[in-house]
């Protein structure tokens, strides 16, 4: 009894222990699911990928830029806005114009070298660089 | 994709003479999983040597520091191997360990389907590698700004470092292939674990074992430090076990590195090492000494991160009022803890297989992982984010993260009682 117990309990742990979701993704066609998981991160707001790669291009390490989207709601697209743009643009200082307690940071706007505006007001500036819905003001 | 590749078999091949400088017997599988860990553990401590040295970062500044590390460990293996031949185990493998690959080649496809895609990766893992990358070393004005807080400033740097790494060898920055990392972390890891387990059992339950442990080292986290904390935190207390088990010298000796590269991964690496400590104090406590190395490891970062001053979340603020607060909603947090429990059916066939073994003879494994859940719980009860979302976006990873050492000592048990009970 207690053999078989122990059988069950191991061939439990076996079986229980498989991913089936895993198990299935090397029969899925890859071509299909790959623009699926490209489009993840940035499902929300498509372009706003391809407008940060353009604001990389026309600024350098160092520069200072603040971010300006649709909304300055924290937990409404701004954390994602401001997250993500601090990644594609690493090597320069990005600058929040809010943070998570609700806060607008209007100094973050003076300090700016740059602000990517991206579907939001255009500052006041030069306009460096315009494409994939937005603009890349230089103050 | 070939940077990655690359990347990974330089990281295995700079392991290689540390693995033998602390273990001249390491067999064949043994020699390769922890080559890659170690690989992974040395070129950790290269970028961060470079860093606070102020040495900027390239391929050849990292390559020669790191033929300088690797050349260290060899020269007294070479000694060694000149006074006679080393005695290596004889490795009997099986057909059922080819089911074992099932898991990491469905990880490879899902993990490099697109360039690497979860939050966490591109606000934290990936983005603080990609920041480094560009100001050639740790850049401590974007750890200590107020605004990057969200990227958890404190959290210890291997993984981020393996990215650089990647991206060194590649000649700048690209997520699209990293994944591949993490195929590597598990298929070390799964070495390590069969090697181990051929020790206590016949070549057919341990590739069964290994087979059960392959879905547990894979972690669809991908990008997040998951899949190499996993693998350190899992061969590490593999190894301590064995020490304790058999008295094995050079198991005490990995077991505390891994250990200590388990504390260089994430802050629950680091909870672990603790954990691990306080079951071997329980367990013997002579034998405690034999962690120096792992607190030897741990310790540079975390007095980096104490001299720079980078706030932990969850330790910020009072921690008294928050858990007085939150002690009266302990029924709910245990509710929410058993709603968002990783792989429920699995931790069921655990308690199952728990019942039926002599728990003392695992008493060091059962103790660890004990002390590890409870300080994962007591975390939720003073974390200063709203429980209820803390639990559910971290509560599933963590059980993840421990799960494999318990399967582990429950599956070997298990083996030794069906074996003994086959007995006349």
């Amino acid at each position: 009894m207690r053999r078989a117990l122990s059988l069950a309990a191991f061939a439990a742990i076996v079986v229980a222990s498989i991913d089936p979701i895993l198990l299935r993704f090397p029969f899925y066609r890859r071509a299909a699911l790959a623009p699926v998981f490209e489009r993840y991160a940035d499902r929300m707001w498509l372009p706003y990928a391809a407008f940060l790669r353009g604001v990389r291009e026309h600024t350098t390490n160092g520069q200072t830029i603040a971010v300006l989207v649709p909304t300055l709601d924290w937990d409404r697209g701004y954390s994602y806005a401001y997250y993500r743009a601090s990644y594609f643009l690493a090597g320069r200082e990005v600058l929040p114009l809010a943070d998570e307690a609700r806060r607008v940071h209007p100094e973050n706007l003076q300090r700016a070298q740059f602000v990517a505006s991206w579907r939001a007001a255009i500052p006041r500036g030069t306009v460096v660089w315009s494409g994939d819905g937005g603009v890349l003001v230089r103050r | 994709m070939a940077a990655v590749l690359i990347a990974i078999l330089s990281l295995t091949v700079l392991g290689i003479p540390l693995v033998l400088a602390v273990d001249r017997n390491a067999s064949p599988l043994r020699l390769l999983g922890l080559a890659f860990l170690y690989g992974t553990g040395a070129i950790y401590f290269v970028l961060l040597a470079l860093s606070v040295l102020h040495i900027r970062w390239s391929l050849l500044s990292v390559t020669i520091a790191a033929l300088l590390c690797g050349g260290q460990a060899l020269l007294p293996v070479l000694g060694r191997r000149h006074g006679g031949q080393a005695r290596v185990p004889v490795l009997h493998v099986h057909v059922f360990d080819l089911a074992a690959l099932i898991a990491p080649a469905a990880l490879a496809c899902y993990a490099t389907i697109a360039p690497l895609w979860e939050w966490d990766f591109w606000a934290i893992w990936g983005l603080k590698a990609r920041v480094f990358l560009e100001a050639g070393g740790i850049d401590w004005r974007f750890l200590e700004s107020r605004w990057n807080t969200f990227a958890h400033p404190d959290y210890p740097l291997l993984v981020p470092f393996a990215y650089d790494f990647a991206a060194l060898v590649g000649g700048g920055w690209s997520d699209r292939w990293l994944g591949l990392l993490f195929v590597a972390w598990a298929l070390a890891f799964l070495l390590v674990a069969r090697d181990l387990a051929a020790l206590e059992t016949t070549p057919v339950k341990a590739a069964l074992i290994v087979f059960a442990l392959s879905w547990l080292a894979v972690s669809r986290y991908v990008g997040l430090a998951e899949g190499a904390l996993v693998a350190f935190i899992g061969a590490g207390v593999f190894f301590v076990r064995r020490a304790l088990l058999a008295n094995d010298d050079a198991a005490w000796r990995h077991g505390a590195i891994l250990l200590g590269l388990a504390a260089c991964t994430k802050n629950e690496g680091l909870a672990m090492l603790a954990s691990v400590a306080i079951a071997i104090a329980i367990v013997d406590v002579r034998s405690l000494r034999r962690l120096w190395p792992a607190a030897a490891i741990a310790l540079p970062w975390l007095v980096l991160r104490a001299l720079h001053d980078l706030p932990t979340d969850v330790v910020s603020g009072s921690l008294a009022l928050r858990f007085a607060a939150r002690a009266s909603e302990a029924g709910a947090i245990f509710r929410l803890l058993i709603a968002n429990l990783h792989d429920p059916w699995l931790w069921a066939a655990l308690l199952l297989g728990l019942l039926l073994i002599p728990r003392r003879r695992e008493r060091f494994v059962l103790l660890a992982v004990t002390f590890q859940i409870l300080f994962y719980i007591g975390a939720y009860f003073v974390t200063p984010h709203d429980p209820a979302w803390h639990i559910a976006t971290s509560w599933p990873r963590l059980t993840m993260q421990i799960v494999a050492p318990l399967a582990y000592a429950v599956m070997v048990q298990l083996a030794h009682a069906e074996a003994r009970s086959e007995q006349p």
